[in-house]
């Protein structure tokens, strides 16, 4: 029988759904090998169970919770898909801010001072708290980044099938720098996240000339307090700091502590 | 073997010659302060001045960051049939510095000890290396006269001196750089060797950083400093990224990984770089770290460089004072302040 996969989303842009659906050249044969029983739009979901799901996005509001844990209880494989899901993303940048204040930057005061005193628009401050799924429930595999490296989607899904363990060392993104010979951003007098975040992006920005953002989170063994002190000493200052690591880090404990 | 002098211009165009008909890399500039050795075409920029070790050494060119090593196929009755993916292309390699061939040189010990590793051997024995005297030292990591490589020339084909006057003494030193200098008009030089040795001894003395004690004396402090708090001193501003190991000339440590295909009866066989300042380096099944520790991967890799390697290949130190580890380490931890620090301790 063919293994049954599923694909749910959050918040989230849908990019990394996207970036699975441009394996074009390998992508028909893994359908034939599998069934997929759930996608966004085509299908709702009623199945039974799922023996992989993968989940896109970060979640938000006391729903998603329940829908979450839903879909945890039938997946016996649950795989965080993107930086969303893994780590929250750039909309966990919210949590440091009041709701109230969000609202108004994005709708204007007017509208936030109309909907602050409506009842039915309460519902609307529960959005208060970005998380990553594996704050809410347990998760077997993540695919880091924003969005997923599809390399390591397709070294995912033919672990599965063949009944193997996917693995993704934990390195940081210096080693894919190495590999692919690049100057150090810092040589370049520019501060990078390369150092504390999980490498296997294949250093994709680096290459192209761009710094490390940190989308695919902090590793394990991160050395925040070294890295922190690296920056200073390049001449950045704590609030720049800070922010770099809540752009991509700010639900995980690394970017709420910085 | 036999000498020749020649311009720089002489040398360049002869350089050029070369990459024209063969696979040849030389270090090129590659972004704000860096070299990488690059395949030269013709708008590369051939220069031998302002030169600092490249980012990766030019031993990539033998063992690439990843490489496949085999295919294998299983066939319908189970018989498996394996296809190796052994590369014999010729390449030169030019503008390979000292410390770079004592690189090249043990590593060519290394490859070969035991079961010899038939992939490096394929690419090693179809390399030409053209080397290139430092006269004076790259920049302030350099510690190449204290690990004995600032000399090493054994496995260049050629090697290029610049002697006093700003011309270039050109060493032939085996039947392949005969080839690659067949038909030069260089002039010939009768006291080459002796223009070697005043080109040696003009270098400014000492020449790049030196240990407070001699090389011998160094492997037995840091096998003694097995305890020491110089170990946890440098690792504060370790990120365990492995740089230090990956832009290593003697680092030859590779993960080795099958690829199976969605038919589950074919696929590649891989390798590519690993190195044991990597936190899951020493992780074996049942999942037991031997070195959870950045310290105890640290003192790991320094006592490979300074004892365990050199009491196992008798070729002196196994580091070869490129000063990479220092140079690319974005905390620039430097194993030659690691060195020195045990040294120093131990004289307390």
């Amino acid at each position: 029988m063919k293994p049954k996969i599923a694909f749910f989303d959050f918040a989230s842009c849908e990019g990394c759904q996207l970036a699975i659906l441009n394996c074009e050249d390998i992508l028909l044969d893994i359908l034939n090998l599998v069934e997929l029983v759930e996608f966004r739009e085509a299908l709702s979901e009623t199945a039974p169970r799922y023996d992989v799901a993968f989940i896109e996005g970060s979640i938000h509001r006391d729903e998603d919770i329940e829908r979450l844990r839903n879909i945890r209880a039938r997946a016996t494989y649950l795989v965080a898909l993107g930086a969303c899901a893994c780590n929250g993303n750039v909309q966990a940048r919210s949590n440091f801010v009041a709701p109230a204040v969000n609202y108004g930057e994005v709708y204007g005061d007017e509208a936030r001072n109309r909907v602050q005193v409506d009842p039915d628009h309460w519902g609307l401050w529960s959005h208060t708290r970005v998380r990553p799924l594996d704050a809410v429930v347990k998760v077997d595999a993540y695919l880091r980044g924003c969005p997923v490296v599809p390399q390591e989607f397709l070294h995912l899904v033919k672990s599965l099938l063949q009944g193997t363990q996917p693995f993704f060392p934990p390195n940081a993104v210096c080693v894919d720098c190495k590999m692919n010979e690049n100057e150090c951003v810092l040589e370049r007098g520019l501060t990078c996240m390369g150092p504390v975040t999980w490498g296997g992006c294949n250093s994709i920005c680096v290459n192209k000339g761009y710094v490390c953002d940190g989308c695919r989170g902090t590793l394990p063994h991160a050395n925040v307090e070294a890295h922190i002190e690296l920056m200073r000493e390049h001449k950045i200052d704590d609030r720049d700091i800070r922010s770099r690591y809540r752009l991509f880090m700010g639900a995980e404990p690394i970017g709420r502590g910085v | 073997m036999s000498y020749y002098l020649a311009t720089q211009k002489e040398i360049v165009d002869w350089i050029r010659r070369l990459a024209a008909e063969n696979r040849l890399y030389f270090p090129e500039k590659h972004g704000a302060a860096s070299y990488r050795f690059t395949r030269v075409g013709p708008g590369s920029d051939i220069q031998f001045d302002h030169y600092t070790p490249t980012v990766v050494p030019p031993v990539k060119l033998l063992v690439p960051a990843r490489e496949e090593l085999l295919h294998f196929r299983t066939d319908a009755d189970g018989k498996t049939e394996v296809q190796p993916s052994l590369d014999t292309s010729f390449r030169i390699i030019a503008g390979v510095r000292s410390c770079d061939l004592k690189g090249i040189f043990l590593m060519d010990l290394f490859f070969r000890e035991g079961v010899p590793d038939a992939y490096y051997l394929a690419r090693r024995e179809n390399t030409a290396i053209i080397g290139y005297a430092c006269n004076t030292p790259c920049d302030e990591r350099a510690f190449c006269a204290a690990v004995d490589s600032l000399d090493h020339t054994e496995g260049a084909d050629v090697y290029i001196t610049p002697v006093k006057g700003g011309d270039l003494l050109v060493e032939v030193k085996t039947k392949l750089g005969e080839k690659l200098t067949d038909g030069v008009d260089w002039k010939p030089c009768e006291d080459g060797a002796a223009r070697r040795i005043g080109a040696v001894t003009a270098r400014p003395e000492p020449f790049g950083r030196t240990f407070p004690a001699a090389l011998p004396e160094i492997s037995k402090i840091v096998e003694k400093n097995y305890e020491s708090p110089v170990w946890d001193k440098h690792v504060k501003r370790c990120f365990s990224c492995g740089t230090c190991n990956l832009v290593c000339p003697t680092c030859y440590c590779f993960d080795v990984a099958d690829d199976l295909h969605l038919d589950v009866a074919s696929g590649n066989r891989t390798r590519s770089w690993d190195g044991c300042m990597l936190p899951h380096f020493a992780e074996v099944g049942g999942g037991h770290n031997f070195r959870p520790e950045p310290a105890a991967r640290q003192r790991h890799r320094v006592n490979r460089k300074f004892t365990y390697l050199p009491e196992k290949f008798e070729h002196g130190a196994a580091c070869v004072g490129c000063g990479r580890c220092g140079r690319q380490c974005t905390s620039h931890i430097d194993i030659f302040d690691i060195v020195t620090d045990l040294i120093q301790e131990g004289a307390r």
